[in-house]
């Protein structure tokens, strides 16, 4: 199955298992993980792309990623590191990976969104314009995954 | 006396103006403004008392402006304010007053007490002694143009995440829009689904609007430290900017003291009426709602609460619009304790938020917070300012307390039907 638009893309994630939803983004997470390299969010990654993660194991690594995610907001009125912010989404993309399930809810999508935006901050933190190949990557991956 | 002491004390004297002197001349010493501010409920501790905290502005005004504080002051009864005592209540002003307002609603003369800490935090500005987060916001203001060091590249890398990953398009600098929308730093940096929400609305109510190049952030640090030259210069930005473009509507963001500055003090800091209106994004979203531009789908069934920000429901007396939105995207709507005009704020407000030593004392005041919210045990907490949702969320995660923040603006847009437009499609 080839995907080349976002509305494919995010029919075809929505058409997925949660199970295969965290699996494939933590996918996408990956790509963007050295934005942050935060430990937390490497073991709720690492976490989410196994099929056989238990909902005790969610539950803990879900916290301990949030927790990584609220300690990395840019706070009102300091300045601004784009680098550290781009960790930030980082972070926020894993949550997004462990989160609880929730009906008709589309993790997968809210993860590839925020590992896009952590791309995009890192653009700006390295002055290289607003050149973003995630989306396109991330189509990829998960042609990958529907054809395995 | 030092140089910037002096100057402090000048600015002191020409802020006490005749509200402020018959607001001290007033004053019962009721103690009820203690009761009204959560850095003393929390703590316990009386110097945390509101009007307590004015009271080097206070024994300056008896100094200078009446018969028995000139004598006192002449026979040496009544002290001069020195830089040790200024510095000393640094921590009174800025890092335990929010200006939320709680204080000034419960005074039984009137005293509006926020007038005169705004007042007060002039003198101290002045003369150096406002906290090092806050002047550094400050200073990335004037340098930069925005006090977390936002440029307009970064503005435009957002929309153009916006537009390509939502499908829908972010007018820049579009002369005739209908509205202007402004964004807080906070919501550029932190919470960039803000602007695919308001991409989605506008789209979906038919109405046209831009963001401008010149006048994209509505924070405004010089109301936080107490600057009104600063507030001027940064509420003139957007005035040019909306007069330029000539719009009929500016929107101000989810940010509380970008609405109290541009709304209620922005006319008086430029020194004339604007030729725009001003509005709360929450207003508008309840004007659209009213005019049945706003189409939703769908209900939240968990549990949910609304925290009020204080400069939008208490300053600004916007309280039955996120009431009516909310009930129209949730099933299971529950208000806390005091919620709506006499909300208790997230503590971190007024610029306190950036003082970092304040952390500590923040995170003691946030306990009001906690009781409210382990009164009703919320699923989700709904609010309508970026900074109160990190505060919010800092402190929720210090009490362990796993209640998930969200946005009202972005709730409401995702119960609107995908009509358009995502990418390719």
């Amino acid at each position: 199955m080839a995907i080349s638009n976002d509305k494919e893309f995010k029919t075809a994630l929505a058409g997925l298992s949660t199970s295969q939803q965290r699996q494939v983004a933590a996918s996408f997470v990956q790509r963007v993980f050295a934005l942050s390299g935060d430990i937390r969010i490497k073991a709720a990654l690492d976490a989410a792309a196994r099929a056989d993660v238990s909902d005790a194991e969610l539950t803990v690594l879900s916290g301990a990623a949030n927790t990584a995610r609220v300690e990395s907001f840019t706070q009102c009125g300091k300045e601004t590191d784009w680098s550290a912010q781009a960790g930030h989404f980082v972070a926020k993309a894993a949550v997004a990976c462990v989160k609880a399930a929730e009906a008709g809810s589309n993790l997968a999508w809210d993860a590839a969104m925020h590992a896009r935006m952590a791309r995009t901050c890192q653009t700006v933190a390295d002055g290289a314009g607003t050149e973003n190949v995630e989306a396109g990557e991330q189509y990829r991956l998960l042609e990958a995954f529907l054809n395995s | 006396m030092s140089a910037s002491l002096e100057k402090g004390v000048r600015v002191l004297k020409e802020v006490i103006d005749a509200p402020i002197a018959s607001y001290f001349n007033s004053c019962v010493h009721c103690g009820l403004c203690a009761e009204a501010c959560l850095f003393y409920t929390e703590t316990g501790d009386p110097k945390y008392t509101p009007i307590h905290k004015l009271e080097p502005l206070r024994r300056l005004y008896e100094q200078e402006y009446t018969l028995v504080g000139r004598l006192a002051k002449l026979v040496g009864l009544s002290k001069p304010v020195t830089d040790d005592e200024l510095e000393e209540w640094k921590e009174l002003v800025y890092n335990s007053c929010t200006l939320c307002g709680r204080c000034s609603v419960v005074c039984p003369v009137g005293n509006d007490i926020v007038y005169m800490v705004r007042k007060f935090r002039e003198g101290m500005s002045a003369s150096g002694h406002a906290p090092e987060g806050i002047i550094g916001a400050v200073n990335r203001t004037v340098t930069i143009g925005s006090p977390m060091g936002v440029k307009l590249p970064a503005v435009k890398a957002q929309m153009k995440h916006v537009e390509e990953d939502y499908g829908l398009p972010i007018p820049l600098d579009a002369e005739g829009a209908e509205y202007m929308v402004m964004l807080s730093s906070m919501e550029i940096i932190n919470f960039p689904e803000y602007l695919a929400a308001i991409a989605k609305i506008m789209h979906q109510a038919g109405k046209t609007w831009t963001l401008c190049s010149t006048a994209f952030e509505a924070t405004n640090a010089g109301m936080q430290i107490g600057n009104s030259d600063l507030a001027r210069v940064l509420v003139t930005r957007i005035v040019d900017g909306a007069e330029k473009l000539k719009v009929k509507t500016v929107i101000s963001p989810e940010c509380g003291h970008a609405y109290t500055a541009l709304r209620w003090e922005g006319a008086n800091l430029i020194g004339r009426p604007f030729t725009f209106k001003v509005q709360h994004i929450i207003e508008v979203l309840g004007e659209f709602q009213e005019q049945g531009l706003l189409k939703t789908e769908g209900f939240e069934t968990d549990r949910l609460t609304f925290h009020d920000p204080c400069q939008l429901a208490r300053r600004g007396g916007v309280i039955k619009q996120q009431r009516n939105l909310m009930n129209m995207v949730a099933k299971n709507f529950v208000e806390m304790p005091d919620a709506g005009f006499m909300n208790w704020c997230c503590g971190g407000g007024g610029g306190a938020s950036a003082i970092e030593e304040g952390e500590e004392l923040r995170l003691e005041a946030f306990k009001k917070k906690k009781s409210q919210l382990d009164t009703v045990k919320p699923d989700r907490l709904v609010t309508a300012c970026a900074n109160c949702r990190i505060v919010l969320e800092e402190g929720l995660e210090h009490y362990q307390m796993d209640i998930p923040v969200v946005g009202l603006t972005e709730m409401i847009a995702e119960h609107i039907p995908d009509q358009t437009t995502e990418k390719g499609a």
